[in-house]
């Protein structure tokens, strides 16, 4: 469903991502590592569409995220480190006007955003404005929003960051379970042991490369002496590669 | 498989079948405004009432003022060159109309182009929608409407009561006032478009210069109008104002009468909708206003599918473009500022001295706070420093009390921008320590000395500006050494007064949710604050104001009264200065003790 092909991304001189090569399938959750710099947001936002690879391609299904940025985006559903809410909108008026830029017809949109607000408990402050919203809130409401259209892919960055231990769970569980259901997820995240709970994979990036990609079995076979927890199998690749 | 296309073009996903159509994405947009606009509504006339009411009264008021103005001005016309339809009038409304509308159009262009930047290219919100499947035309027109919108009220504001004016005074006919909103909204629209054009184009081609570019047409265009203004009154003072001095200045402006000018369409159309029937039953007004009004919407629509396309061709790549720029790193270093600053603050206490230093750190290295104290303050040295005519004519005592009120006007306009500047940079100030109250209210530094801090922050840095320009204003309308002084010591309690204002109210109203200062200084605090800034500069400029011009007017009366005699009037200064002197005392200690009361007992 994802496939970066020869991606390189410079920001003038400073190169970000370097001749990335990676493919996510259907039903896989993958998990990208990394320390920061390492070149996973701005992965990210080329897959969807914020940022343009300065050579090689991303293809999102059968779609040039490039070519087709309209089509690219209506299979995706994003969730950014730093979302993006209006503030002077509800959280109901906020699902729908994205509902609406998907396509849902009115009587679906409804369904969905009833939907959505059941599975991310926002009943009690989906008519208040967004801008009362406590971070948690915040975050629900974009997953919400990401989820509103049930996309093939879903693509999250650092989404446990400010989240309470139930919102944790709640998300975790969702992730996971929409692999199960056939869909794509693309996370990138610094919470190791979440990674190691959910992913299917991982993909690990240093200084712009994708210097590991595979199961944490694999990874484990690659570094043996490390131990049993993808953090210590994971800072034992960083130093390896330091050296 | 095929770059940037399908790899088949069978394999359409029904996710992208099911995706609006263009007219149904520009009514989902308009449902957007629409709910957050009522919001909007809702809010302002719930919480901000005292900022609603101020806007709409001061506008209401300023339309009205202009309104008077320019009906006296055509008034005047009307009596002294000719009614509608002579020749003179023609002339003489169509150099006001051009001109006014060539200077309006210019700044539509730059005030547009500038505001799609920041909508398109410096906004969270594009990028929110980026990641939505939105047509790039769609989203350009989106942020174009707030662009078209937010550069284009101050027009409707100052156009509206000018025409409204000429069509009263000259009885024009119905037409005049049907064509009148449309002419002017297409119009508007013209400039705009062209400076979204622009603005499109300029990020797209140039996305590595831009800042140099823009800097170097600012500088451009600045030097022109200069040059132009200057240009235009370089004329030997006896002819000032004559009929020479008209018919030079009539030709000199000949640029401003172009015919494909949309400056030119517009006054044409207006000129022929409000010019009186002939007897030749072929001469037919409305129709030839009409002509003028069909190339101006025609020419609109033209501009606006012009936007839509260059949008969709080069927005998204103008985009990338200016994302594929390498971050600046600034190294943070100390200035000559900072040393300078440093050694006039010795005297201080050292927390006070760091504080403040911090301060002075924070705003030097934020462009958005000085660059607006630049262009203001800039804008003003430009008109003090042309502003020497009335030396010509120094023995005439009318002139004498003009330079006087001139130069308490030119005190007040200095007072009214410090105050702009008080509430909008200043008043924040301790809010926006809510976020880095963790670092300051654990440092063993008094709380009273944070404040005290801020305090002479401001008022030690507004002084130096102030009462330079204050004192250039009146080196160049060569007003009296007494006057100087008198100028020197309100310029200093203005800015004490005005300091100690913002600050007080700042620590006593603060708002520790709000991030953007912008949005702070317009609570109700901030105009609270705004509001008794521009009652106390009124009322310190007027209480010495008065005194002086009335010691001038003394003069050219053979037998002034006896309240106004020489005297008294040096007495009625020196109370003027007193007053204001206790006046000052009490706007900058009582808000300054209750800010101070506050921020002690303030957890955050």
């Amino acid at each position: 469903m994802i496939r970066f092909e020869h991606v390189t991304r410079a920001y003038g001189n400073r190169v970000a991502v370097s001749d990335l090569n990676l493919n996510v399938g259907q039903g896989e959750l993958l998990a990208l590592l990394g320390h920061n710099g390492a070149g996973k947001t701005t992965t990210l936002k080329m897959l969807v569409g914020l940022l343009r690879p300065s050579s090689g391609s991303v293809h999102v299904g059968p779609y040039s995220v490039v070519g087709h940025p309209r089509e690219a985006s209506s299979l995706i559903g994003y969730v950014p480190d730093q979302p993006y809410l209006y503030d002077k909108l509800s959280g109901r008026e906020f699902l729908e006007f994205v509902a609406d830029m998907y396509g849902l017809t009115a009587v679906e949109a409804r369904d969905a955003v009833t939907r959505e607000a059941e599975r991310f408990q926002l009943g009690d402050f989906l008519d208040q404005l967004t801008e009362s919203y406590s971070h948690g809130m915040r975050q629900r409401t974009v997953f919400a929003a990401a989820l509103i259209h049930q996309p093939k892919i879903l693509v999250v960055d650092e989404p446990m960051v400010g989240l309470d231990p139930h919102s944790i769970r709640l998300v975790k569980d969702l992730l996971r379970s929409y692999a199960d259901h056939g869909k794509t997820v693309l996370m990138s995240t610094h919470t190791l042991s979440i990674a190691e709970e959910i992913a299917n994979r991982v993909a690990v990036m240093k200084t712009g490369q994708l210097v590991f990609e595979g199961q944490i079995d694999t990874l484990r076979s690659q570094v043996p002496a490390a131990g049993d927890s993808l953090e210590a199998l994971y800072l034992a690749l960083m130093e390896e590669m330091d050296f | 498989m095929r770059e940037n296309g399908l790899a088949k073009s069978t394999e359409r996903t029904s996710e992208t079948l099911r995706l609006p159509s263009h007219e149904r994405e520009g009514q989902i947009f308009w449902k957007l405004r629409w709910h957050v606009g009522q919001t909007q509504l809702k809010y302002l006339l719930q919480h901000a009432r005292l900022r609603t009411s101020l806007v709409v009264g001061l506008s209401l008021l300023f339309w009205v003022g202009l309104f008077l103005l320019f009906y006296s001005g055509f008034e005047f016309v009307v009596d002294n060159v000719g009614p509608p339809g002579a020749a003179y009038h023609a002339q003489t409304v169509q150099f006001v109309f051009t001109l006014f509308f060539i200077s309006l159009q210019i700044m539509l262009i730059f005030s547009a182009g500038i505001i799609l930047y920041g909508g398109l290219y410096a906004s969270r919100e594009t990028s929110f929608l980026m990641t939505l499947p939105v047509r790039d035309s769609r989203l350009v027109f989106f942020r174009f409407q707030e662009a078209l919108l937010f550069s284009s009220w101050g027009f409707f504001l100052l156009a509206s009561p000018m025409m409204v004016a000429y069509g009263l005074v000259v009885s024009a006919r119905w037409y005049y006032y049907a064509y009148l909103p449309v002419m002017m909204v297409s119009f508007a629209y013209i400039p705009c478009a062209l400076g979204a054009i622009i603005c499109l184009l300029l990020m797209n081609r140039l996305p590595h210069l831009r800042r140099i570019v823009v800097g170097i047409l600012a500088v451009a265009v600045i030097g022109a109008a200069y040059f132009s203004i200057w240009r235009s009154l370089n004329i030997s003072n006896a002819d000032l104002l004559g009929a020479a001095w008209f018919k030079e200045t009539f030709h000199r402006f000949e640029f401003t009468r172009g015919e494909w000018l949309p400056s030119t369409w517009l006054s044409n159309g207006l000129l022929d909708a409000a010019r009186p029937l002939s007897q030749d039953p072929n001469d037919l007004p409305w129709l030839e206003s009409g002509k003028y009004l069909i190339v101006l919407v025609s020419n609109a629509l033209f501009f606006h599918v012009m936007v839509t396309w260059v949008g969709k061709q080069v927005f998204r790549s103008s985009y990338f473009g200016l994302n594929a720029r390498q971050a600046r790193e600034i190294k943070a270093s100390l200035t000559w500022i900072d040393r300078l600053a440093l050694a006039l603050l010795k005297p201080l206490n050292k927390e006070t001295r760091l504080l403040i230093t911090k301060d002075l750190r924070l705003f030097r290295r934020d462009p958005v706070q000085w660059s607006q104290f630049l262009i203001f303050f800039g804008l003003l040295l430009l008109y003090f420093a042309n502003i020497d005519r009335f030396r010509q004519h120094r023995a005439d005592v009318s002139v004498q009390t003009w330079v006087n009120v001139v130069s308490f006007l030119n005190l007040a306009v200095v007072g009214l921008i410090l105050s702009t500047f008080t509430t909008r940079f200043i008043y924040p100030l301790i809010s926006l320590e809510g976020r880095r109250f963790w670092i300051l209210g654990r440092l063993p530094v008094k709380r009273d000395t944070i404040l005290w801090g801020k305090f002479l922050f401001a008022a030690c840095g507004s002084l130096l500006p102030c009462s330079g320009l204050v004192f250039i204003s009146d080196v160049m309308l060569n007003v009296s050494p007494m006057v100087v002084l008198v100028h020197q010591i309100i310029c200093l309690l203005l800015c004490i007064g005005l300091s100690g204002m913002a600050v007080g109210l700042g620590a006593l109203m603060p708002n520790f949710r709000e991030q953007s200062p912008s949005k702070i200084a317009a609570g109700f605090g901030g105009t609270l604050n705004l509001v008794l800034s521009a009652l106390y500069i009124m009322i310190v400029v007027l209480l010495t104001a008065l005194p002086c011009h009335f010691y001038l007017l003394s003069y050219g009366t053979e037998i002034p009264p006896r309240m106004l005699q020489s005297g008294f009037l040096k007495l009625w200064l020196g109370l003027g200065i007193g007053s204001s002197l206790i006046l000052a005392v009490l706007v900058t200690v009582l808000p300054m003790r209750s800010g101070l009361k506050a921020f002690r007992q303030l957890e955050v």
